[in-house]
């Protein structure tokens, strides 16, 4: 078994393994200080310093499949702006968005925030021509919300009538349709600060946009949902901060098992150049 | 060239060139181009709606034909049919995408008998078995990584030395073992990163110019 593990051709151990060290922190209820990065904490600023009824839209690009680590994100930040005296509206790329919306909505705690008021869920934009249209005028292109009520008996609707207005815009994108219509469309045309959720996987590829200002923030991965946890003072209101100490042993799991696979392949590569002298 | 493919050759380089200009280009007299382009845009929702109608129809037709001639595997075709009828039946009854949400046609006892099995199909199993299978990819990843990333070559073990240090950066546990962990992970991914990606998005933003004009002048293909 072992020297199966060695060559590489038993990934049953490592499964074991990174199960252990997943369920056992999970089980414990282990909590880890998480540090909070710079492109978390540039999101979270920015909305602290919007000024009062500022509107805020948050975009819903991610499917069930990346709940695990756009959800939690969605929840804090959700959290964070009505917690502050602002607008927020609803949409979503993904046909998924509405749902995951209502299921956030559910999870948090809405204070003195009145729907229609405050904030409403617009729902699914089909296409970019909806999100290009609805910057000159929502209720064109949202006759209704998502529960069948005209958008134009809403108090936030009428305040702002057109998205181009909007102060800032996050999206948590799991992939395409996401970041790159809100950049192209509202960003490039419109100057609409944009920020984004982000999987770990797409963060390295937004990264170019950052550091060119073109987008204000990124929240990459469960672990931006953590740090934003730790900034608005609400530890485990997503479930994120808990899931740090496995995340974090899985990872060095998965180095110290790269340095032992690297260290017996090079053993391996020198007992074949003196077996071949 | 027939008749037909003249015309929609025209149509698509008149297209592609009237996007390209509104694009670059405002022009506002005597009629607002970009106006126009955003309604143009708009057709599209009907475009696609029609599409997925196409695409509803063609798994109908696929999986109902399997599922009639008993072919192989016709067990799944069947488990297909049954959960995307059953999905869109019960989200058009009582979801966010409910067709009647005001209860004009659909009686409200209907929606409220639907409703707790939509959230349990929703919430409960589609959220849960999607979220397992993506969540599944940790172990493969690590087991591919074990295997794959070896310091076979200078530039395998660069780019294995800058993926271990992103990878410590990335877990919160890092800082607490030595605090420049996240540094280099910041640097790495604000640099050589930061440059890479430009590259890649620069490079196929020029593919995909080249492509569309090749398309839109019908260029031979193989020159």
């Amino acid at each position: 078994m072992m020297s199966r593990l060695i060559k590489g051709s038993e990934p049953r151990i490592i499964y074991l393994l990174l199960g252990l060290v997943i369920t056992v922190p999970v089980l414990s209820h282990a909590v880890l200080p998480v540090p909070v990065t710079k492109t978390t904490r540039d999101v979270y600023d920015f909305i602290e310093r919007l000024p009062a009824d500022s509107l805020v839209v948050l975009s819903f690009d991610y499917s069930t499949s990346t709940v695990p680590e756009l959800h939690p994100q969605a929840i804090v930040v959700t959290q964070h702006l009505f917690t502050r005296p602002l607008k927020v509206l609803f949409l979503a790329q993904w046909t998924d968005g509405p749902a995951l919306t209502d299921a956030v909505l559910d999870s948090i705690d809405k204070g003195d925030k009145r729907y229609g008021v405050d904030y409403a869920t617009l729902g699914y934009i089909p296409n970019t021509a909806t999100l290009i249209g609805m910057t000159t005028d929502i209720r064109q292109f949202f006759p209704v919300d998502t529960m069948a009520t005209p958008t134009d008996t809403l108090s936030v609707i009428k305040q702002y009538p057109a998205a181009k207005e909007t102060s800032l815009v996050l999206t948590f994108a799991a992939g395409e349709p996401g970041l790159s219509a809100y950049l192209q469309y509202w960003q490039a045309r419109l100057n609409i600060p944009v920020a984004v959720g982000s999987t770990a996987i797409s963060a390295p590829g937004f990264m170019p946009f950052y550091n060119s200002g073109q987008i204000v923030g990124i929240l990459i991965s469960m672990r931006a949902a953590a740090e934003y946890e730790t900034l608005i003072n609400q530890i485990g209101i997503s479930g994120a901060t808990p899931a740090m100490m496995a995340q974090s042993m899985s990872h060095i799991l998965i180095v110290i098992m790269v340095v032992f696979g690297n260290v017996a392949y090079l053993a391996r590569r020198r007992q074949s150049k003196e077996a071949a002298k | 060239m027939t008749r037909a493919e003249l015309l929609l050759q025209v149509l698509i380089f008149s297209l592609g060139f009237f996007y390209a200009l509104v694009y670059y280009v405002r022009v506002t007299e005597p009629v607002d181009l970009q106006a126009v382009s955003d309604q143009l845009f708009a057709y599209l929702t009907s475009m696609l709606t029609a599409a997925f109608a196409i695409g509803i129809i063609n798994l109908t037709r696929i999986h109902w034909g399997n599922v009639k001639g008993r072919r192989p595997a016709w067990k799944y075709s069947l488990v297909l049919l049954v959960c995307m009828y059953g999905m869109a039946v019960a989200s058009m009854i009582a979801s966010p995408f409910a067709v009647d949400p005001q209860n004009v046609v659909i009686p409200a006892s209907l929606v409220s008998l639907v409703d707790p099995i939509w959230e349990f199909l929703y919430y409960k199993v589609l959220v849960s078995v999607n979220a397992t299978i993506f969540s599944l990819l940790a172990f493969f990843i690590a087991s591919a990584a074990y295997r794959a990333f070896k310091a076979r070559s200078l530039e395998s073990s660069i780019l294995l030395v800058a993926g271990l240090l992103v990878v410590i950066g990335q877990a919160p546990i890092a800082d607490l073992i030595w605090p420049g962990f996240s540094s280099i992970r910041d640097w790495i991914m604000a640099y050589p990163n930061t440059a890479g990606q430009r590259g890649i998005i620069i490079g196929a933003a020029l593919g995909i110019l080249a492509f569309s004009v090749r398309r839109m002048i019908r260029y031979p293909w193989g020159r």
